[in-house]
């Protein structure tokens, strides 16, 4: 039985490669349908095979059936491939009279747009959920302790001033920093606390440079062993992976009463490059946050250990960063919600 | 605060030299910001001392005369306006090229005669609000000099931002003593060695009430002061600094304040009633007639000095209008004192006057400095006038221990810090900013000034102190490891990016409103009326009156958008807000609001416009509906949403309703009322809805897990049913799922029709229900089964009949 497939074998590549040979003679659509028909049509050596497989052994009926269809599928796929190239120049000419405009316009499907204050606050806190930090929130309408006192503003002190409050009731108000979320998220949580806190804040001021509500970023690491040159190097790395590699950042004493040593960050400014301009007054560089190591007083109003636990935060004005990024000229266009401007973020 | 660097310089001793600019990054990298630096002389630029030698009237102009102006080189033809000099003064004559404000000094005709220059008054040289005539000079000058270089102004002023807690840094002197603490420079502090330190006589009597009000009071008597003019040179630093020269006497408490930092007020003796003066709280409805010519109602909190009469002053705050110093003064009564800067504070803000001074006494100033600052008004005056002030100085001082003693722990550097610093590099910079101290092994014991007291309490005071002296630029970055933490947002910001994403995915922007309207908008949108949301918070102070209280609903906010784009012919909006709203809760311990995360979206106007393959199409309830149906499907399932009506006031009766989560109502939807959009001028329709995100995300919130995809194939078939108009489709709907089983996949409105084809009071409701099983493939008499059921009973329960 091996014996007569094999044979059929042999006779089938005799089968193609004769039709190898007449196919290279094939110079028109008629030469190639004598061609098909020589090899595919009823008299054909596969068809007659396939015609009368009943003359094979039982036990080798599908074999037979799967090789004699192999050669004839090999040599149906090479016919289709020469009709087409005879064809195709012909079909071609006729499709090119449908003319078609592929110029007009497409089906609108509009976009929207996220808010810038929400891209710049997304793009910070992905920073920081890199960096490990979580995401905590707070209200934003806060009592006086956790707004001031806990954060080391007692009743009469002169930094207060610094915030022009909303007031709702003597002990409860608008909060004028995010800053308020530290104190409740240790008080709730033990160490170490890395966290991200985003939100609005409110202060009484309106004019060109303020707007009664803006938004702040505030940051908080707390652990052991953590110390400035921890501080420095994660806001070099947020400014940086917010400004650009190649932008300068300096730190500069500042005073908070919630962090000992306090600092001020800039930027160096990308308009002048640091030889000073209008938009740096001046000075080649650019403010762009605050920061400090928590003061070690606010360990006492959330029970952590002053003496073993160290910390940094810091906090930064959402808009401000959107504005130097972007190049923003006017506060303003933040809350006025035109869609031209929506539009362009 | 404004100084300039030429004053600095006068308390600054060594042999370096540092330049303005040199001092002003010093000073930023050290804490205290110098935020702007100008060369004061740039305004002075081709301005020199000149002297008029001659002078005739213009032929052409009665109010014009030709001077002859010598300017030690040439003599100038000058032609001027003023009438108020003569031969020989001395002025400041601009060339051709100076600048005085916007205007370039030229050589030109005036009225037919050449003049090659200005004589300029002190209002042209921005030294004054207003002058009369030009500026004549008295006193030695070098003709031909620069003006600036020979009047003081050929100066730098440095703006300066002082932190709240270094009120010691409120004066040039402590300016001075931090640029000693950067530099090489060293402090060269006056001592006044020739005073005359005798006690004051008891002439006059100084009681203090209440020592926590006024912890010291020092005075001095200056008696027959001769009438001279402020130095031209100190009138010029008050205007560098922005303060206005009134008098002599009061142009020097204030040259005094800005270089001491002790406020100082002068009263007229002659005028205080009697020889007694009392510092005390004071009394209900006693006011005062303050200098600024305001009557200003007192009441116990606000600290008064006063004679036995009354209040003949603010304290700390501002004088009165009746011992003012005035042209006829003679004696003068000098109050230097320390008043409670919280006190000072409260008094301030509450009558709405910040000063100088008070700015000053609300940081707590240092006491010792009352007596200092007496006696540089003294020096002055001295040297102004040539007379002597032979008479002592009253002081009352409860003197309390004013320095303190703080251990500063190695250790405790480089925990904080990070860098390890001791012993002599820490000695150095302690003494450097004053501060006494000893080595010791493990730590510096360190002995705080007074003029430190306030704020330097603790070790950590010291280490930031160390910290900012040292250099922040000189710790180095240190990378702060993560490896053992994981950072994440929770479930709930995540939906919430994921539902803001959604949204701006299928065309909306994302607004951002203030939290605060106006009480008068709430009450046009007839909130008052809805307990859902008439119970507001008020905010105490508001900014005005559109800031007056809390957002209960986002809607006017996102009506107020739409507004403004309308005003700019943009009138297709498609927009929504993430924010949060408050309501009154008074169970709350803190007796804080609610805060609750809303989801508004407001649709107006256009859909599509017309386009050449497509036609204009407006908004309907339907494409907010759409919205919603799909956000639902996108974080729960379609099915768990239902819409029933209810009214809302600022809402369309008829297109009104609560969206319903399960069996939850979370949210408003419907169609402004036209009775509102007609009122705001808006001609269009507006469809809105609200959702409580909070309530939302708990309820949708679901393990993912993963359903085998059906493997065989579906039949559908198409149901038209005619019923009343009554009848909504949700019931249908209902009817259709319950009578279809498991096997009913999927059911689709294809068809609403109402109208002349059918009977009236009627409408037509067309379905696509797709039938499926996971085990096999439905027989077509399966299915005929089912539907024939559903047909049976949606005419049983609402008259359906089939549609042919």
């Amino acid at each position: 039985m091996e014996e007569k497939i094999n044979s059929l074998k042999n006779e089938l590549d005799e089968v193609f490669l004769s039709f190898i040979k007449d196919k290279n003679e094939v110079k028109s659509l008629f030469d190639l349908d004598l061609l098909e028909s020589k090899y595919l049509g009823k008299k054909s050596f596969i068809a007659q095979t396939l015609k009368n497989i009943n003359d094979f052994p039982q036990q080798i009926k599908p074999l037979v059936g799967k090789t004699v269809n192999e050669t004839r599928k090999k040599i149906e796929d090479d016919i289709k491939l020469l009709r087409d190239d005879f064809t195709k120049v012909e079909y071609d000419k006729k499709l090119r009279e449908e003319k078609f405009d592929l110029t007009l316009p497409g089906r609108t499907l509009t976009y929207g747009s996220k808010n810038i204050i929400s891209q710049v606050i997304e793009e910070i806190q992905e920073i920081f959920i890199g960096l490990g930090y979580e995401i905590a929130e707070g209200p934003e309408v806060e009592t006086d302790y956790y707004n001031f006192e806990a954060l080391n503003h007692p009743p009469d002190h002169p930094a207060r001033s610094l915030h022009d409050t909303f007031f709702i009731s003597e002990n409860i108000l608008l909060r004028t920093h995010t800053s308020p979320v530290q104190i409740r998220y240790m008080e709730k949580h033990k160490l170490p606390v890395y966290i991200i806190a985003p939100g609005k804040v409110y202060r009484k001021d309106y004019d060109v440079t303020h707007t009664p509500m803006f938004t702040q970023i505030e940051g908080l690491a707390v652990d052991k062993n953590i110390n400035f040159g921890n501080l420095k190097w994660t806001l070099e790395t947020l400014a940086h992976s917010v400004f650009g590699k190649d932008r300068k950042v300096r730190f500069r004493p500042h005073y908070f009463p919630f962090t000992e040593p306090s600092a001020e960050v800039d930027v160096s400014c990308n308009i002048c490059g640091g030889d000073g301009c209008r938009v740096c007054s001046g000075t080649g560089w650019l403010e762009i946050l605050g920061a400090g190591m928590v003061d070690p007083n606010l360990y006492k109003f959330v029970n952590y250990d002053p003496e073993t636990v160290n910390g940094f935060a810091f906090g930064m004005g959402v808009e401000r960063i959107a504005m130097l990024k972007y190049g923003i000229d006017d506060l303003r266009l933040f809350f006025e919600n035109d869609i031209r401007f929506l539009k362009q973020f | 605060m404004k100084i300039t660097y030429n004053w600095l310089k006068e308390f600054l001793d060594g042999s370096d030299n540092y330049s303005p600019q040199d001092i002003a990054y010093k000073l930023t990298m050290s804490g205290t910001e110098v935020k702007k630096l100008e060369y004061v002389g740039e305004k002075y630029k081709d301005i020199v001392i000149a002297q008029i030698i001659s002078f005739v009237k213009h032929p052409n102009a009665d109010k014009l005369s030709i001077c002859k102006v010598n300017t030690g080189k040439e003599i100038l033809n000058i032609v001027c306006g003023a009438k108020n000099f003569k031969v020989n003064d001395i002025v400041a004559l601009a060339l051709e090229g100076a600048k005085i404000g916007d205007f370039i000094i030229k050589k030109s005709k005036i009225r037919g005669e050449f003049s090659e220059g200005m004589m300029c008054s002190e209002k042209e040289l921005g030294l004054s609000p207003e002058s009369d005539g030009i500026l004549i000079l008295e006193g030695d000058y070098i003709l031909g000099e620069s003006f600036a270089g020979q009047t003081g102004l050929d100066d730098w002023v440095f703006e300066i931002e002082v932190t709240p807690n270094r009120p010691d840094c409120l004066s040039v002197v402590g300016i001075a003593r931090e640029i000693s603490a950067v530099t090489e420079l060293n402090l060269r502090y006056p001592e006044y060695e020739n005073y005359n330190n005798a006690a004051a006589d008891d002439k006059f009597k100084i009681e203090i009430k209440d020592f926590k009000l006024c912890p010291r009071y020092s005075a001095k008597i200056f008696s027959n002061i001769s009438k001279s003019k402020t130095p031209f040179w100190i009138r010029n630093r008050l205007a560098i600094c922005d303060i206005r020269s009134i008098d002599l006497v009061v142009d020097l408490t204030n040259y005094v304040m800005l270089e001491v930092g002790q406020p100082l007020h002068a009263f007229d003796v002659d005028l205080l009633a009697t020889n007694k003066i009392i510092i005390r709280p004071a009394l209900a409805n006693e006011s005062i007639l303050a200098i600024d010519g305001t009557t200003r109602m007192l009441d116990e909190n606000t600290i008064v000095i006063a004679d036995e009469k009354g209040p003949v002053a603010i304290a700390g705050i501002m004088g009165g209008k009746n011992t003012e110093i005035n042209d006829n003064t003679k004696n003068v009564f000098l109050e230097s004192a320390n008043f409670n800067g919280p006190s000072i504070m409260k008094t301030s803000k509450k009558i709405g006057l910040r000063s100088e001074a008070s700015n000053r006494f609300e940081k707590k100033i240092d006491p010792h400095l009352t007596i200092t600052a007496i006696k540089r008004f003294e020096e002055l005056l001295k040297h102004i006038t040539g007379q002597k002030f032979d008479n002592g100085i009253y002081d009352n001082y409860l003197e309390v221990n004013r320095e303190r003693l703080i251990n500063l722990r190695y250790n405790k550097i480089k925990q904080t810090l990070g860098i390890d610093i001791k012993d002599k590099v820490v000695s150095q910079i302690l003494e450097k900013l004053g501060i006494k101290n000893k080595i010791n092994e493990d730590y510096i014991s360190a002995l705080v000034p007074s003029f430190r007291f306030e704020d330097l309490e603790r070790e950590i005071d010291l280490i930031e102190e160390i910290a900012r002296i040292y250099g922040f630029e000189n710790i180095a970055a240190c990378e702060l490891e993560s490896k053992f933490r994981q950072g994440k947002y929770t479930y709930n910001q995540k939906t919430i990016e994921d539902i803001r994403l959604a949204l701006v995915n299928s065309g909306f922007n994302e607004v951002i409103n203030y939290s605060f309207i106006g009480l008068k908008e709430f009450k046009f949108f007839r909130l008052d009326e809805e307990n859902e949301f008439k119970n507001y918070i008020k905010i105490f102070n508001p900014l005005n009156e559109d800031f007056e209280i809390l957002r209960t609903l986002l809607l006017q906010s996102l009506i107020d958008d739409m507004k403004n784009n309308i005003v700019k012919k943009i009138n297709d909006l498609k927009i929504f807000e993430i924010s949060k709203i408050f309501l009154k809760n008074d169970l709350d311990k803190n007796g804080l609001p609610i805060e609750i995360t809303k989801l508004a979206v407001l649709i107006s106007g256009r859909s599509n416009l017309k386009s050449w393959n497509s036609n204009e199409r407006f908004f309907d309830f339907y494409d907010l509906k759409g919205i919603l149906e799909y956000l639902f499907e996108k974080f729960k399932s379609k099915n768990g949403l239902f819409i029933s009506n209810n009214e809302y006031k600022f809402f369309h009766p008829a297109i009104s309703g609560n969206i319903n989560f399960d069996d939850e109502a979370i949210g408003i939807i419907g169609k402004i009322h036209p009775r509102l959009t007609n009122i705001l001028d808006i001609k269009q329709d507006v469809f809105y809805f609200e959702l409580n995100l909070d309530r939302f995300i708990k309820k949708s919130k679901k393990e993912k897990k993963f359903n085998s995809i059906p493997q065989f194939p579906s039949i559908s078939i198409d149901l038209a049913i005619v019923i009343d108009d009554d009848t909504t489709s949700k019931d249908i709907e209902d009817e259709i799922y319950r009578n279809g089983g498991k096997t009913l996949r999927n059911l689709r409105l294809f068809d609403f029709y109402k109208g002349k084809q059918i009977e009236e009071g009627k409408k037509s409701l067309a379905y696509s229900l797709e039938f499926g099983a996971d085990d096999r493939t439905l027989k077509d008499v399966e299915v005929e089964i089912i539907s024939k059921r559903i047909i049976e009973n949606l005419s049983k329960k609402f008259g359906a009949k089939l549609r042919q």
